[in-house]
């Protein structure tokens, strides 16, 4: 057992080695000339993006006001207009006029008084 | 702090001359930072230019001095943690995938203590990524934080903006991973040594 943790505690050593090395093995570096130009050019060019983005939806928000603006003021038009009709639905038209029709048969019947023919 | 505060409430403010001195500190570091956690050094400048993207877009919510160098480990840990992951396409790595020459390596750095030339450099490069690819890339990173750049649970603690406690188990598990490998990959080289 003792044999078994020391060989573990080896690796682990030896791990650790490796890490180190590795960190060796890549030093800070200093960067490219183009890193400073490449960077705002990309700073820009993200910048131009968002701005195009913003636009775009300025001008959606915009068309959709002026669209229910539009659609508001027809509603409102054809509110007007409508008013001028008949309100009545159409079943309630029909319901009507057979109403009408019905009275000519439930009219009282006028009983003229029977003359003295004689 | 490599800046004072000051510098960086002007950067914030939209000063392009305080930004590019900002970067001019950091940028030797954080790139150092971010070749060890990739790994790969034809991408680093590219990686490091996103971290300072994030930077500048993200300048004005920073509201303290202190937690500048923490905000700027994120970024640089978040930006390489993206980049693994859209590197991930590759295989899994197992613990043969160690060469032998690998493995001779990492026996080798465990005695020894000297400047290492170009190809050793290079074998240790491949051998801990190839241990490293055993694991997921957001313990990947956080693994070579603590072990390659020798940050505290403490400062890892106000990076990833968890309990220190939790962060130890994480790191403990992803360590124990990689030493399985590292072990496993030994013995394998060791079983090869033997037969031959």
């Amino acid at each position: 057992m003792n044999q078994q943790d020391h060989l573990m505690g080896d690796e682990e050593e030896r791990l650790d080695a490796l890490f180190q090395a590795y960190r060796q093995a890549y030093p800070d570096a200093e960067a490219g000339a183009n890193f400073m130009p490449q960077l705002w050019q990309k700073i820009e060019a993200r910048e131009r993006t968002s701005t195009i983005f913003a636009r775009l939806a300025r001008n959606l928000v915009t068309a959709a006001l002026a669209l229910s603006s539009i659609l508001g003021l027809a509603v409102t038009v054809s509110h007007s207009r409508a008013s001028a009709l008949p309100s009545e639905t159409y079943v309630e038209v029909l319901e009507e006029d057979h109403a009408r029709q019905n009275l000519d048969y439930f009219e009282p019947v006028r009983v003229e008084p029977i003359a003295d023919h004689r | 702090m490599l800046v004072d505060f000051e510098l960086i409430i002007r950067a914030r403010e939209g000063d392009g001359a305080a930004f590019n001195q900002l970067v001019l500190a950091y940028r030797k570091r954080i790139l150092g930072t971010i070749g060890r956690l990739i790994g790969h050094p034809e991408d680093v400048e590219d990686v490091g230019q996103e971290v300072f993207l994030r930077l500048y877009f993200s300048l004005d919510q920073l509201r303290s001095a202190e937690v500048f160098e923490p905000w700027l480990y994120r970024l640089t840990a978040n930006a390489a943690y993206d980049y693994l992951r859209k590197r991930r396409r590759r295989m899994e790595s197992r613990m043969a995938d160690l060469s032998e020459q690998q493995v001779t390596v990492a026996d080798a750095l465990a005695s020894t203590k000297v400047d290492h030339d170009e190809g050793q450099r290079k074998a240790i490069r491949e051998t801990v990524d190839s241990l490293l690819d055993g694991v997921s890339e957001e313990d990947r990173v956080l693994l070579m934080l603590k072990e390659v750049e020798g940050l505290s649970l403490r400062e890892l603690g106000k990076i990833y903006h968890v309990n220190e406690n939790a962060l130890k188990v994480r790191l403990f598990r992803a360590r124990q991973r990689v030493l399985k490998s590292f072990r496993a990959s030994r013995k394998a080289v060791a079983g090869l040594k033997g037969s031959s």
